[in-house]
C-alpha cells in the first residue's frame, strides 16, 4: 500500500485560537451563517464514505481551517494497526487536507473485534513500545507527525507501572508526534483516581502541545455515595476545568482550543459561546506571553 | 503480569460477554472493578445501539425501543463488529432479525431491516461517476455482448416477500391510513436502491428486470445475463440504467471468455 502524497489541496494552519467540533445538525447552520470561530474539528470516521455528509465538509473546509480527530485506529492494540482503516483515514486526509490530524492514547480493537470505546491502556514499557511503533506507522503512511490525545478513564490496571504523563511525554519524545491535551480529560481522571491534575499539566512537554480540547462532564453517583466522573461531552465546561485550561495555557502559552459537545448537542449559538469564553483566556496568555517576550 | 494481548483479549471477552476474568487486572477500591468495566460496556452497548437504530430507523419504529435495544444487545453479543467502521458491521443485524426467535411474529421484519441497510448504504456509499454511454457507442456488437458493468457503490438490490417499500415509507412517515391500506399479500415485491442528488431513491422493478439487474450488477457479462433472465427488454432496462446511473464503469471480456479488458475503472 502506497503511502499519501502530499496534500493535494493547501489547508490553512489552525491558529492559536478557539474552534468549536463540527457535528451532523450544525451543518448547515456552520455553512450558511458562517459562526465566529476560528476553525472546526471532525470525527475523521464520520466523513468516510461518500454522499451529502462529505460534501458538507468539503464546502465548510473553504471558510474554516479544519482538524481530523479520529477514533477508530486503536493505536494501542498489541495486534496490528487495521491497514483497510488507516488507508481510508489516508483517502480522507488527502481529501479534507486538515492542518491536524490526531488520535487517541487508548485501544478498540482485541482479535479482530471492535469495542466501540476509548479503552485505557496498562501503563507499562510493552504498551509504550506498541504505541509508538503504532504512531511511527501511522505517521509515515500519513506522512506528516500527528498529535496524539490523553484519554479520561474510569479504571487502572494492577500492574501498570508508568504515570499517564510520563507514558504520554515518551510517545512524543519517541515518535515526533505532538499530544493533543484534553484538559477535561486531565481533570476527569485526576478525580478518578487521585491524581494531581496541575503535576500532570507540569510533566508534558510543552514544546509538544499542539492542540487542547475542552468539553463537559457529568458526576455520576454510584453504590456507596461513591461518585465517578464521567467524560460524556454534554454540557458546558465545568469551572474547576476553566480554571485548569489557564493553568495550561499559562504553561503551554497560546495554544489551538476545541470545544467538544457530543450528547444533547445544542443549538451552535452555545458552542459558540463557550468557544468565546475559550477565547478570552487564549487572549490573556497572548498578552502576557507579548510581555513575556518584550522583558 | 499479562502480557497486552492477553490483557486485550480478557477485557474484550469481559465487555461484551460479561466474563469475570476482565476484573481481576483492574484495580478495585471503593469503586469495584466490576462497576469501573461496566461503565465502558454501558458506552459500548449505547453506541452500538445508537449506530444500529441510525442504519435501521424502520425497524426501530416498528418494534420500538425496548425491543430494539434488547434485540441489539442479543446481537452485539453474538457478533461484536470487527472494524471501527461501522458500515461494515450493521448489514449482518438483518440477517440476525430474520433468525431472532422474538422477531418471528412480524414476518415482513426482516425484509424492512433489508431495506433499511440498502437505503443507509445509499446515502453513505463512497461517490463515484456514472458512467458515460457514448462509450459503450465505441464497442462493436461482439464486444458488446461481452461487457462487464462495474454498478455504483450505491446501488443495492432487495428481494421481500412482503410489500416493504410500502412499510418503509408508511412508518417513516408514521401515516397510520397508509399503514392500514397495506395489503400484506402484495408481494413479493423486487427493489432497485439507489442515492440520486444525495438522497435515497428506492424503484420496483419487474421481476425479470430485477433479476436481469442484479446480474448485470455481480459483473456477469451482457449477453449472459440478457439469455438467463428470460422475458425482458434488454435493451430499455439498460438505457433506464445507464440514464440514472447505475453503472459507472465497465469492462469488456477478450473473446473466448479470458480475462476481462479493463475499459474504464
Amino acid at each position: 500500500m502506497p503511502p499519501f502524497a502530499a496534500a493535494r489541496t493547501e489547508c490553512s494552519p489552525i491558529p492559536a485560537r478557539a474552534g468549536v467540533g463540527l457535528r451532523f445538525p450544525h451543518h448547515r447552520a456552520v455553512a450558511e451563517t458562517r459562526p465566529d470561530v476560528a476553525w472546526l474539528e471532525v470525527h475523521t470516521e464520520n466523513y468516510l464514505g461518500g454522499g451529502t455528509t462529505p460534501a458538507w465538509l468539503d464546502a465548510i473546509r473553504r471558510d474554516y481551517p479544519i482538524a481530523c480527530h479520529g477514533v477508530g485506529l486503536s493505536l494501542g492494540s498489541a495486534e496490528d494497526l487495521d491497514r483497510a482503516h488507516l488507508a481510508r483515514i489516508g483517502h480522507a486526509v488527502e481529501r479534507f487536507a486538515p492542518a491536524l490530524v490526531s488520535e487517541h492514547l487508548s485501544w478498540s480493537v482485541a482479535g479482530g473485534r471492535y469495542l466501540a470505546d476509548l479503552l485505557p491502556l496498562p501503563m507499562t514499557e510493552e504498551a509504550l513500545a506498541v504505541v509508538c511503533r503504532h504512531v511511527d506507522e501511522t505517521q509515515n503512511f500519513l506522512r506528516r507527525p500527528i498529535l496524539v490525545e490523553n484519554p479520561s478513564t474510569y479504571l487502572r490496571y494492577r500492574h501498570s507501572a508508568i504515570p499517564e504523563w510520563e507514558f504520554l511525554a515518551a510517545v512524543a519524545d519517541r515518535t515526533g508526534c505532538g499530544i493533543l491535551c484534553d484538559v477535561n480529560n486531565i481533570y476527569v481522571s485526576a478525580q478518578n483516581h487521585g491524581w494531581d491534575a496541575s503535576a500532570y499539566l507540569a510533566a508534558l512537554p510543552p514544546a509538544a502541545i499542539g492542540e487542547i480540547h475542552l468539553a463537559g462532564h457529568t458526576v455520576r453517583r454510584l453504590e456507596g455515595g461513591v461518585t465517578l466522573r464521567i467524560d460524556d461531552h454534554g454540557s458546558r465546561v465545568a469551572p474547576a476545568v476553566w480554571a485548569l485550561y489557564a493553568e495550561a495555557l499559562g504553561r503551554f502559552g497560546p495554544v489551538p482550543t476545541l470545544i467538544e459537545w457530543d450528547t444533547a448537542i445544542p443549538p451552535l449559538e452555545t458552542l459558540v459561546d463557550e468557544a468565546r469564553r475559550a477565547q478570552v483566556l487564549l487572549d490573556q496568555a497572548a498578552e502576557k506571553a507579548g510581555h513575556a517576550d518584550a522583558a | 503480569m499479562p502480557t497486552l494481548r492477553e490483557l486485550q483479549h480478557d477485557i474484550a471477552r469481559g465487555l461484551i460477554a460479561r466474563d469475570a476474568v476482565a476484573a481481576a487486572h483492574v484495580v478495585s477500591d471503593e469503586i469495584a472493578a466490576a462497576a469501573r468495566l461496566a461503565v465502558y460496556r454501558n458506552t459500548i452497548v449505547a453506541g452500538l445501539i445508537t449506530a444500529l437504530r441510525l442504519s435501521y430507523p424502520a425497524v426501530h419504529r416498528l418494534v420500538g425501543a425496548a425491543f430494539f435495544e434488547s434485540a441489539a444487545q442479543v446481537f452485539l453479543e453474538a457478533q461484536p463488529p470487527r472494524s471501527a467502521c461501522l458500515d461494515d458491521y450493521d448489514p449482518a443485524f438483518a440477517d440476525f432479525l430474520d433468525k431472532f426467535a422474538a422477531a418471528a411474529a412480524i414476518p415482513y421484519l426482516a425484509g424492512v431491516a433489508r431495506l433499511d441497510w440498502a437505503v443507509s448504504r445509499a446515502l453513505h456509499a463512497p461517490d463515484a461517476d456514472a458512467l458515460d454511454p457514448a462509450r459503450l457507442g465505441a464497442l462493436d456488437a461482439a464486444e458488446q455482448r461481452r461487457i462487464r458493468f462495474v454498478p455504483h457503490p450505491s446501488v443495492g438490490l432487495v428481494r421481500a416477500d412482503h410489500p416493504v417499500d410500502a412499510i418503509w415509507r408508511a412508518v417513516l412517515a408514521q401515516d397510520e391510513a397508509a399503514m392500514a391500506a397495506i395489503d400484506l399479500g402484495d408481494g413479493p415485491v423486487f427493489l432497485l436502491v439507489q442515492r440520486r442528488n444525495g438522497d435515497s431513491e428506492i424503484s420496483r422493478l419487474a421481476p425479470a428486470t430485477w433479476h436481469l439487474t442484479a446480474s448485470l450488477c455481480a459483473g456477469r457479462p451482457l449477453q449472459d445475463a440478457i439469455e438467463a433472465a428470460g422475458d425482458v427488454d434488454a435493451v430499455a432496462v439498460l438505457a433506464t440504467h445507464l440514464i440514472n446511473g447505475v453503472f459507472t464503469a465497465f469492462a469488456v471480456d477478450e473473446a473466448g471468455g479470458r480475462q476481462p479488458r479493463e475499459i474504464s475503472l
